[in-house]
């Protein structure tokens, strides 16, 4: 009887090996191994007549080649099964480059708002108060307090909109008003920017813009320093730019602050190696700063025997140009949704 | 302004080692803006000076001449069809390899030896267009060329060398001047270079003017504020005629025409110095009396641009006494100017009030090298030098030419030249790094300051050519040692400061959500328009201008008023993109102004105010296909509170404006405040704007929100659910047109307690169901909070519903 169940167990193994589908395996799972009429179940019928020794030793015979085969069969099924499953899912191929239909149309934050929101965030993580001001300012806080006197070039009527009926109002020419309001509301120490939109009476064209936005900035404290403001500067362009972003500063005149600097970062496009946007020169100009002229500090409040600080802008307008490559700057006040759409 | 590398060099013990290029980066880095370099010369390389040893015809052509040319170290055979070509003459000859520009025109290109109609031609003469020099020399007919016979040289010396073209110039930014009046000339670039390469400076040395007693002079200085100083000196035996080459060659250099040698010499003086200086034809002045006073308003004047100008009372003049001879300090009058047969002459030299100047000069549209100087302020000292140097260079181009009267100085000025108490301390606390005290001590030397230092003190006195408006305290003493010291030597720290977080902008944080609201969840569009809107759109509105505030000089007339809603360039917008697009959703969130309220403070004590700008957002919708573009705008309202978590309430509206449709139309409250309106625009102002679509608005006001939300604290929106299931039931109701959500609403909640929320789902209006009525189709959802419903107790809370829309609202069930 030993010898019979080693030769179904060898002689079942054999027929697996050249089962070729699902039914079979069926078939073969009845021959050998169904309940009724299967050649082991047979074969175990004559169990009974054996001594309870011998009994003990088929017994446990048969279990043995009973589960080999019951694992040989079940594995056989699952390399069908999954065979069979392959080609259901074949079947179900997509064209994967096709988009998700209908279309879904997307809204369009501006560009300017982008570039405001990133350096608003930014600056709010170093501990900057975020600040607004009125657009049409008083000629106090917009010339006056920052120390450009009545005879200065930037009030004439060819950089500055005036109001009709009232000489002593004009559209702010830039965001520096702001300066001086902050000051007198929240006094030192001090750190805030103002974003904001900006006036000049000039023509406009590809290059200018009568409407510009622009990222006024102050810090103000007992020992605030130039080497602060470079500082300070220099996270701003590495934020911009790049971790490798260096700055340059050259001397420019600002009355409300002494010394005045204009504000450079190396080039993103060509890396300060020169090339068509920096016109060769590897740097790219993004804005003025210097350290606040004590005029400046005294009109609004703040003891100059104590305090001091510095003040910087952005042209947030030039970023937003800089960074998306645009080269008329007309496009971003036109409402055209074939400019807009594109952010 | 230009800037001769050579004519610094004069000033400037510079060695040759230092290029232009290089001073030019210095100046910029602590200086002023380099624009541009030009190096003289730099494309004439191969370009030498030949002389014509015999020309003949050619053979093969009537207009060319075949020319032999000595270039030193051999002969050439060269074609040549100028029309001046003839034997002896010294010419420009491009030999093979150098670079010309064919006929003046096009890119450069290297010459090569060629056959011209079947002759060997080995290089080319040229005309002053084809080497760059036609400034030089301007070409009288087309096919001349240079003629060099007047220069004494030899065959074959270089052209650069032959013309002194070795000069390399500068071109500076003016702007990067304006509150430099030092630096309007060679003399005081030459110093900032001397301080930046720590070479010596040289004095500018000039002698006194030795007086003459053959004309008298008198100059009487009416309004001495704008005029802190007047010199004045007579020559005589002056013949005007053409200036000597050298002379011709410094201003050609600075890009100016020489005109004659008395009008070059003030002009060279000018761009020496910075101090502009006028010459009147001396028999013009009547009594040799010189009269400085202000002009009579309306008083007519020709300027030597052959312009009459209208002068007026706030303007200076320089008159005799009969009349104006000059507006002071901006232009001179045709009739008192040089010409050829003037013989004396009177040479002004002086200082004007730099507002004044540059208020007339703006007045009159004239700006002049000479206003572009005084209207920064010159130091009055240096008409002294700069008189005694045009007489100086008078006397030696003139023989014959003398001095013919005294020196008349009329002067009333004080400079503050402090002197500023300066501390290392002070220095070190501004820059935030210690400086050498030799160093600080060097470059305020160097600049002209007078340093006495006592330890760690210094008291520093201003030079007069800076004390004008450009000096005057410690910190601009910090600007002048940093700047030189180089900012890029000034290593960059991170300032500290105690962590306390920044008040938060409250309003910008409320314009941030609504403009992502708007843009990320309902796909519109944001745009940015300009403040201004025209009369043709406010009228079109329906809107009256008296609401508007007005630009005194608006840029063009067509956009002069200033906003008060967001409203007319939004539907401009949409007028410019619907061609484009079936559907356009944007929005845009800025400032407006109001003509009726007051805002922010205009000066620091709050006596006077501006007015009201409140943050806005307007929301525009259109679409070619939808009818009711209200219910978009409608949707943008509910995104929006329901993005911030907040409750509105819309109301109807009886005020309407022209521009709103009056039954598509309604207020939008939240807390105690009116925000805004909800409306469609009236569809004959669309049309009028040329929008054919209907436009659904949305009109906020995000100032007035903000304080709404403020008010808002700790509200709890959570509330447990019941744990048992509901039971929905959805039912369509035939109603009057009038019959309103809003009352349906209010009668049905909390007519059951069973009953937990009734929503609208969707209503039909249409042919099937008559003209008066509408379709309503409401969800009801039935609930108990402590088991589960059998059906009987929900069919009598539904019948309950049911009866009351029957009853209340004559609702008949679908």
């Amino acid at each position: 009887m030993q010898e019979k169940l080693k030769q179904l167990k060898t002689e079942a193994l054999l027929a697996l090996k050249s089962i070729k589908d699902k039914a079979q395996l069926e078939e073969l799972e009845v021959r050998f191994l169904g309940r009724k009429g299967g050649e082991l179940t047979e074969l175990l019928k004559g169990l009974k007549d054996l001594s309870d020794d011998a009994k003990r030793e088929v017994g446990q015979l048969a279990n043995e080649v009973k589960t080999s085969l019951e694992e040989a069969v079940s594995a056989k099924k699952k390399e069908f099964s999954k065979i069979e499953m392959a080609g259901l899912l074949e079947k179900e191929s997509l064209d994967i480059s096709q988009p998700a239909l209908p279309p879904k149309s997307f809204g369009h934050l501006h560009p300017n708002t982008i570039i405001q929101n990133d350096l608003e965030d930014f600056f709010t993580s170093m501990g900057f108060m975020v600040l607004d001001g009125p657009e049409l300012e008083s000629e106090y806080y917009n010339f006056s307090a920052l120390n450009i006197p009545p005879d200065h070039p930037a009030r004439d009527m060819q950089d500055t909109f005036y109001i009709k009926n009232h000489t002593d109002w004009v559209m702010r020419t830039h965001t520096s008003p702001v300066q001086v309001r902050a000051m007198q509301k929240y006094g030192a120490p001090l750190r805030m920017i103002v974003p904001g939109k900006c006036f000049r009476n000039e023509a406009t064209d590809v290059r200018h813009e009568h409407t510009f936005y622009q990222l006024e900035g102050v810090v103000i404290d007992k020992d605030i320093s130039f080497a602060h403001m470079k500082g300070v500067l220099e996270s701003v362009a590495k934020h911009l730019y790049g971790p490798d972003t260096k700055i340059n500063m050259r001397p420019k005149f600002y009355p409300f602050v002494e010394p005045g600097v204009n504000l450079e970062v190396t080039c993103f496009v060509c890396q300060g190696k020169g090339c068509r946007l920096c016109k060769q020169s590897g740097w790219l100009e993004i804005g003025g700063a210097g350290m606040i002229h004590p005029n400046v500090l005294r009109e609004s409040g703040i003891d100059t025997k104590v305090n001091q600080g510095f003040a910087f802008g952005f042209g947030l307008t030039r970023l937003v140009m800089l960074k998306y490559g645009i080269e008329d700057v007309r496009l971003l006040e036109s409402g055209n949704m074939k400019f807009l759409e594109q952010f | 302004m230009l800037i001769s590398y050579n004519w610094l060099k004069k000033y400037v013990n510079l060695s040759d080692s230092i290029t232009a290029e290089e001073v030019a980066a210095k100046l910029k880095a602590s200086t002023v803006e380099v624009e541009n370099i030009e190096v003289q010369g730099k494309n004439l390389e191969n370009i030498v000076v030949g002389k014509i040893l015999s020309e003949s015809k050619h053979p093969n052509a009537d207009k060319l001449r075949l020319c032999k040319v000595d270039v030193g170290n051999e002969q050439l055979q060269i074609v040549c069809g100028g029309s001046n070509v003839k034997s002896g003459m010294l010419v420009v000859l491009a030999k093979v390899g150098a670079k010309v520009k064919w006929h003046g025109e096009g890119e450069l290109i290297e010459l090569k030896p060629t056959k011209i109609r079947d002759v060997e031609s080995s290089g080319m003469i040229c005309a002053s267009t084809e080497i760059g020099l036609a400034e030089m020399f301007p070409l009288k007919d087309e096919k001349e060329i240079v003629d060099l016979s007047h220069l004494k040289v030899k065959p074959g010396t270089a052209l650069s060398v032959a013309l002194g073209l070795n000069d390399a110039i500068l071109e500076i930014d003016n702007k990067s001047l304006s509150n430099r009046p030092d630096l309007w000339g060679h003399y005081g670039i030459a110093r900032e270079v001397a301080v930046l390469f720590n070479k010596t400076f040289k004095e500018y040395k000039v002698g006194k003017i030795k007086p003459g007693k053959e004309i008298n002079i008198k100059v009487e200085v009416q309004n001495i504020k704008l005029c802190p100083r007047y010199m004045a000196v007579a020559m005589s035996g002056i013949k005007v005629g053409p200036s000597p080459e050298w002379l011709k060659k410094s201003l050609l250099a600075m890009g100016h025409r020489s005109i004659n040698n008395i009008v070059d010499i003030t002009n060279y003086v000018m761009m020496d110095l910075g101090q502009p200086l006028h010459a009147f034809d001396a028999t013009k002045i009547t009594n040799g009396k010189i009269v400085v006073r202000t002009a009579k308003d309306g008083e007519e004047f020709v300027t030597l641009d052959k312009e009459k100008r209208k002068l007026s009372s706030s303007m200076l003049v320089i008159a005799d006494e009969a009349k104006a001879l000059a507006v002071a300090g901006v232009m001179g009058g045709l009739d008192s100017g040089i010409n050829d047969q003037t013989t004396s002459i009177i040479f002004e030299s002086a200082n004007f009030d730099a507002s004044s100047i540059r208020s007339t000069s703006t007045k009159l549209g004239l700006r002049s090298d000479s206003s572009a100087r005084f209207e920064k302020s010159l130091d009055p000292n240096l008409t002294a030098i700069a008189l005694q140097k045009a007489v100086e260079l008078v006397l030696a181009d003139c023989v014959g030419a003398k001095v013919a009267s005294k020196v008349v100085d009329e002067s009333k000025f004080s400079l503050k030249q402090g002197p500023i108490a300066l501390s290392t301390e002070f220095l070190e606390k501004k820059i935030g790094v210690k400086l050498p005290k030799k160093e600080v001590v060097r470059i305020l030397e160097q600049l002209g300051f007078e340093v006495k230092s006592k330890g760690e003190e210094f008291s520093v006195k201003i030079p007069s050519w800076r004390a004008t408006k450009d000096i005057s305290i410690p910190e601009d003493l910090v600007e002048e040692i940093v700047r030189i010291y180089g900012y890029d030597k000034v290593s960059a720290t991170m300032p500290t400061f105690s962590i306390v977080p920044p008040t938060e902008h409250r309003l910008r944080k409320l314009e941030r959500t609504v403009k992502n609201i708007l843009a990320n969840s309902l796909a519109y569009t944001e745009v940015y328009n300009y403040s201004f809107v025209s009369g043709g759109q406010i009228e079109k509105m329906g809107d009256s201008l008296s609401k508007y505030i007005e630009l005194d000089n608006p840029l063009s007339k067509e956009k002069p008023y200033l906003r008060r809603n967001l409203l007319l360039n939004l539907l401009e917008n949409i007028k410019n993109n619907i061609e484009n697009y079936p559907e356009v959703k944007i929005f845009e969130v800025g400032k407006v102004f109001s003509t009726k309220e007051n805002g922010s403070r205009a000066d620091s004590n709050g006596d006077s105010l501006l007015p009201r700008q409140d943050s806005w957002v307007a929301v525009a919708y259109a679409n070619k296909k939808d009818s009711t573009p209200f219910w978009q705008a409608k949707q943008a309202l509910e995104s929006i509170f329901s993005g911030l978590n907040a409750d509105f309430r819309v109301v109807p509206h009886d005020k309407v404006q022209p521009w709103e449709h009056p039954s598509r139309l309604a207020l939008v409250h939240s807390g105690d405040q009116t925000l805004g309106v909800l409306c469609e625009i009236s569809p004959d102002v669309s049309e009028a704007m040329g929008i054919e679509q209907r436009v659904g608005v949305l009109q906020l006001n995000l100032s007035l929100l903000e304080e709404v939300l403020s008010k808002q604290v700790g509200k709890s929106n959570y509330k447990p659910s019941s744990a048992y299931p509901d039971v929905v039931r959805d039912l369509a109701v035939l109603v009057k047109k009038n019959i309103s959500h809003k009352d349906i609403l209010s009668a049905l909640t909390g007519s059951d307690p069973l009953l937990k929320s009734v929503s609208l789902f969707d209503v039909y209006e249409g042919k099937n169901i008559g003209a008066e009525y509408k379709s309503m189709a409401y969800r009801f959802v039935y609930q108990h909070n402590e088991r589960t419903l059998v059906t009987e107790e929900v069919d009598k809370a539904h019948a309950a519903v049911i009866k009351i829309l029957k009853e209340k609202f004559g609702a008949e069930i679908r």
